[in-house]
């Protein structure tokens, strides 16, 4: 079943970018350009997902945000906002937002947010082993093997290398890596997830497989899996 | 209040003697009655002297004395009553005060003028009014030459604030060496204004960095994006992303200034949560020692009695990851760099280079980098970032010699 998304922007333009990339990936999106007919789709709409822009014309997005959440609606909603100071964020999640990404952002970014908190409202057995090409690892033992043998991991370079694998083939932003090993949110404006990644990939170049994670240039990382 | 306690007492105290007066006269005539004779007591009646008192008898037939008459229901002295007269004299109309004396030839009555109380009390009233007007008069004089001088400062700050509306901000109201409550008002406006100067200078600040540090990498860009067309396909994707990781570094910029200044004016609010330093320093360490052991430097920590501040946990992490990260990009490879947590306070060292004690205040200054070749990438605002989230938190910073290398002290309250 497709997923259906909510987007309610004003701005054209970024309308435009976000829509293009969510129907490029197969999702049915509905859109709206002010906060009043945001609300009125959301109220009679049963959507996986809303992106919300923060400032929008006759209703704010947190003023939308808190109407929806006090009818009892718990659809996930992800912020987006040209204000990206941390109390705006705080703000943002204490309204009832699952999200928040500041503008401007790249939609990869995006993708992978809004598939974590669309998907959060499928309930799924969880799964106990993540398998990418010949790259498996197993969450109980925190065991990883590649080729069948096993790697070495640190607890940090393990959170990271899963994040990757449950976005496979997804070009993974430096702020996600960061915030799935780190529960600091602020851009440290630092190397450190390179850091990481490095050693990462040194782990992966000793069983001849380094290629397998690939920077990308101004974006980030990718795990392939062509392998 | 006065004035009438005044009067009331002034009142009594003639009523008091004038009381004595008739008393001693009513013992004089009931003495005098049964010592002489008919005649006699007549005759002293007749010459007593009117000044004293005014005695009056009925004789049988006629009236003996200073009276003509004897006026009707008098009271036996001591009590008295009022009651008036006419003379001829030009003051026709007299009060008089007396009573009755039952004597053996009679009753006798025995009064005396009270009348000069009467003109007491009218000059007295008199008086006070004269008082009361002269201290209203002069109230109102004293009182105008004060509003006038009040006015004039009113004016005076009217027309100053005027100025300042005009966009003169470095007005200040005038304060006197009277420390009255216009210089207390004029003292507080001064420092309201100071408060806007600095943050209007603020601001300014920001728009000046924002003009100076952003324009040359927006420079870059626009270059990068005019040559973008004639690049071969094969090297686009990578022109692209690299202009669009010097895009991230404006942008980055752009959000550290506003960030600072919403931090440094108070205007971003705090999420605040009680905060373990001990935790706090050991997340440092875990995210910092992966980048210390890629260049060779060892990164000590120790943990000494926990303490709990209430703090922006994100703010102060970020702070205090700051300068870690600084002392490992500063330091050579190989060098040892240590968080110390001690109760309220904390410690970052390095054995680097270290900052020569000039530069030691200025390096908290907006987009000073004492690396002039600006060989490490950075912003020029992250120890400005660094002082303005610890001084909302109370805490203080200063930097020493670790001879060698660096040594940030951090102080919680």
């Amino acid at each position: 079943m497709t997923m259906r998304i909510l987007l309610v922007e004003d701005d054209a333009t970024t309308l435009k970018y976000v829509a293009d990339g969510f129907t490029a990936q197969k999702y049915q999106v509905d859109s709206a350009t002010d906060g009043q007919e945001g609300l009125t789709l959301a109220k009679h709409n049963q959507y996986d997902l809303l992106i919300l822009d923060r400032m929008l014309p006759k209703l704010d997005g947190l003023t939308l945000l808190s109407a929806l959440r006090t009818s009892g609606n718990k659809t996930p909603v992800l912020i987006l906002s040209a204000l990206s100071h941390v109390d705006e964020r705080v703000k943002g999640l204490r309204a009832g937002g699952d999200d928040y990404m500041t503008k401007p952002f790249a939609f990869a970014e995006l993708l992978v947010r809004a598939e974590k908190l669309a998907q959060r409202n499928v309930v799924e057995p969880a799964a106990t082993d993540i398998e990418v090409g010949s790259l498996k690892m197993e969450l109980l033992t925190r065991k990883v093997t590649l080729d069948d043998s096993e790697l070495m991991l640190q607890p940090k370079e393990f959170q990271l290398l899963k994040y990757l694998m449950e976005h496979p083939n997804q070009v993974i932003s430096r702020t996600l890596l960061f915030e799935a090993v780190w529960d600091y949110h602020f851009d440290p404006r630092t190397n450190v997830i390179d850091v990481h990644i490095a050693k990462l990939r040194r782990k992966f170049e000793e069983l001849g497989h380094g290629e397998l994670i690939e920077t990308v240039r101004g974006a980030g990382y990718r795990l392939c899996k062509r392998h | 209040m006065l004035v009438l306690s005044l009067y009331r007492q002034l009142v009594i105290e003639q009523q008091n003697q004038v009381d004595k007066h008739l008393a001693a006269e009513m013992q004089r005539y009931q003495q005098l009655a049964l010592t002489v004779n008919r005649r006699s007591f007549a005759a002293q009646i007749r010459a007593a002297d009117p000044k004293t008192a005014l005695i009056a008898w009925r004789n049988s037939v006629d009236m003996v004395g200073a009276l003509t008459f004897l006026p009707e229901n008098m009271p036996q002295l001591p009590e008295t009553r009022d009651f008036p007269i006419f003379t001829g004299g030009p003051d026709k109309l007299h009060i008089l005060t007396g009573g009755l004396v039952i004597t053996r030839y009679g009753p006798v009555l025995i009064a005396t003028r009270t009348d000069q109380l009467a003109a007491l009390i009218e000059k007295f009233i008199n008086a006070a009014f004269w008082a009361v007007a002269f201290t209203l008069g002069l109230t109102l004089a004293l009182g105008y030459i004060f509003s006038k001088a009040i006015l004039r400062r009113l004016v005076e700050y009217n027309r100053l604030s005027e100025q300042i509306e005009a966009g003169h901000y470095e007005t200040r109201l005038p304060v006197s060496e009277s420390q009255d409550e216009f210089d207390m008002l004029a003292r507080q406006f001064n420092l309201v204004l100071d408060t806007l100067e600095q943050n209007l200078r603020a601001v300014r600040g920001v728009t000046d960095n924002i003009a100076h540090d952003l324009r040359t990498p927006l420079s870059h860009l626009r270059i990068g994006i005019e040559l973008l067309s004639q690049k071969p396909t094969a090297e686009l994707a990578d022109a692209t992303a690299e202009l669009l990781e010097e895009l991230d570094h404006c942008l980055g910029t752009f959000d550290a200034m506003l960030s600072l200044t919403r931090i440094e004016e108070g205007q971003q609010m705090l999420d605040l949560q009680p905060v373990s330093l001990q935790q706090i320093c050991q997340d440092l360490f875990e995210m910092a020692e992966v980048i210390a052991e890629s260049r060779d430097q060892v990164l000590k920590i120790s943990l000494e009695d926990d303490i709990q501040v209430n703090g922006d946990k994100y703010l102060l992490f970020q702070a205090l990851f700051n300068l870690v990260d600084n002392a490992i990009k500063y330091s050579p490879d190989g060098a040892t760099i240590s968080i110390i947590q001690q109760g309220k306070h904390i410690q970052i060292s390095d054995n680097g280079p270290g900052i020569i004690d000039e530069d030691k205040e200025r390096v908290f200054d907006r987009l000073v980098r004492l690396d002039p070749s600006r060989h490490y990438k950075g912003t020029g605002l992250g120890l400005s970032m660094v002082k303005a989230i610890l001084s909302r938190h109370k805490a203080t910073i200063s930097l020493h010699d670790n001879n060698p290398g660096l040594l940030v002290s951090i102080h919680f309250k």
